[in-house]
């Protein structure tokens, strides 16, 4: 039996209706159709806005975080009173303000290779708006073998990244996935996330809601979907471009979900590499080293902006600037670097050990976000 | 004169990161004249072996490059030849 549509239906999708292109049976696709959106952050949250008003008729949502007050600055979906609560729970309870025809799941856990394929196995599209490169190579594995399309974006900075991978063709064969494009992840730490590296406000705006018109477009079998293409977008410069991506005949077939976190260089075991080993000061060891008058150098491996936001002092020299400041690094006393998390500042130890036979350098365990839990609140966190 | 830009991220590595016009004739050449500009570039690049790290990809025109091994392209004076990696963010 076809889909029907309530008058309330037919009223609040009329501008769908009277595209000729898309009229109702555009709408009535949409309504039949099963969409799983994995992360409701900044990429989400426009996403799930645009395909709940569009009226997709059911929409998953895989979201284990909480929401931050400094998810705020993009995440338009949550307001200052959600601060600590679910997100995919408040997401789904907002989204069905916005529209009751909707049908939403939600799954307030974190999608792992034990569940990836029960929960997408359901869905015709998923959208990946994910933060982090295990769950992105976890998304694509999982629809190549269930052979489901995904809609890719993902954003750093001033630069977005849109398409549409593993797109059922018309010769029955699937286009590119995100393999083909990226074989293997970057090493751990050298591609940060938008919480280490920052990101636009608005850029989620922008390419979450491309993403919306991808899935929409799929599921409707309108328009030209962005498969075997890869959209650029630079909000700094406005550039944009669009260029192809093929299918990579190296590509390992995928048959299997895998380890990601291991895949990624992300596990516990394989943490234990060589940026684990470098020496380290607390925090609280560099508090008592302050307050004792003690002779030390502090190095801040951050950029001057981060510097602005919160400072513990320290002479700035930024990571890629490091070793043309040998020269101007104490061998005579205790040296301590820092930098946000402590990760840059990790690497720095590492690169002048190897390459400079320090060995009086000290990586501040925790970065100047562990200063500002443990002991100054009114250091800023960014 | 062929022109190879990098995508802007790359810039928080090689501050002042800008597009190198160069008169080489192949994708090999001009990012080795790229690494005389920005030292170690070539090094985020290509791997070990000089083969493309798998975590980034080039693109000549709007085309993506089919041999990651070997990078045997050759450039015509027009061609614009962009490097991009992945993003995690979302």
């Amino acid at each position: 039996m076809d889909t029907q549509f309530s008058k309330a239906e037919l009223e609040r999708y009329s501008r769908h209706l009277i595209i000729p292109e898309f009229n109702i049976e555009g709408q009535r696709k949409l309504k039949e159709s099963k969409v799983l959106v994995v992360g409701s952050g900044g990429l989400g949250s426009p996403l799930l806005l645009y395909l709940t008003a569009a009226g997709v008729g059911t929409i998953g949502i895989v979201d284990f975080d909480t929401v931050d007050e400094s998810n705020l600055q993009r995440q338009v979906l949550f307001t200052v009173d959600d601060i600590g609560k679910s997100k995919s729970k408040t997401a789904a309870q907002k989204l069905k303000r916005l529209n009751p025809h909707v049908e939403f799941h939600v799954y307030d856990t974190q999608l792992t290779s034990e569940n990836a394929l029960e929960i997408i196995r359901d869905y015709d599209v998923i959208a990946d708006g994910t933060d982090n490169f295990p769950t992105r190579y976890l998304v694509n594995d999982a629809c190549v073998i269930l052979g489901k399309p995904n809609v890719y974006a993902s954003i750093f900075r001033f630069e977005g990244q849109v398409s549409v991978f593993n797109h059922l063709l018309p010769d029955g064969s699937r286009g590119p996935n995100y393999r083909d494009l990226f074989p293997e992840p970057p090493p751990p730490g050298l591609v940060p996330s938008c919480a280490e590296g920052g990101v636009l406000g608005v850029l989620p705006g922008i390419i979450g809601s491309l993403q919306a018109n991808e899935v929409i477009k799929i599921v409707t079998c309108i328009g030209e979907p962005l498969t075997g293409r890869l959209f650029l977008f630079d909000a700094f410069s406005f550039e944009t471009r669009t260029v192809n991506i093929t299918k990579d005949p190296d590509t390992k077939e995928i048959t299997k979900l895998i380890d990601y976190a291991e895949f990624c260089g992300l596990n516990n075991l394989s943490q234990k590499t060589e940026e684990n080993m470098v020496k380290e000061i607390t925090v609280q060891e560099l508090a008592s080293l302050k307050e004792n008058g003690s002779d030390y150098q502090l190095i801040d491996v951050r950029e001057p902006y981060e510097r602005q936001i919160a400072s513990i002092e320290g002479e700035l020299v930024p990571l890629a600037q490091i070793m043309s400041f040998v020269d101007n690094i104490a061998r005579d006393k205790k040296v301590i670097i820092y930098c946000r998390s402590g990760s840059r500042s990790a690497q720095a130890v590492l690169q002048l050990e190897k390459q400079n036979g320090f060995d009086n350098l000290y990586n501040l365990k925790g970065g100047i976000l562990a200063w500002a839990n443990e002991i100054d609140p009114t250091v800023a966190k960014y | 004169m062929p022109i190879l830009k990098f995508t802007r991220n790359l810039e928080r590595f090689y501050p002042g990161l800008s597009p190198v016009e160069s008169s080489k004739t192949s994708l090999q050449e001009i990012i080795n004249e790229a690494n005389d500009i920005y030292p170690g570039i070539k090094d985020y690049i290509l791997d070990e072996q000089s083969r493309l790290r798998k975590h980034i990809h080039i693109f000549i025109g709007n085309q993506m490059i089919h041999d990651r091994n070997h990078l045997p392209d050759n450039l015509n004076p027009d061609d614009e030849v962009y490097i991009m990696q992945a993003l995690s963010g979302g």
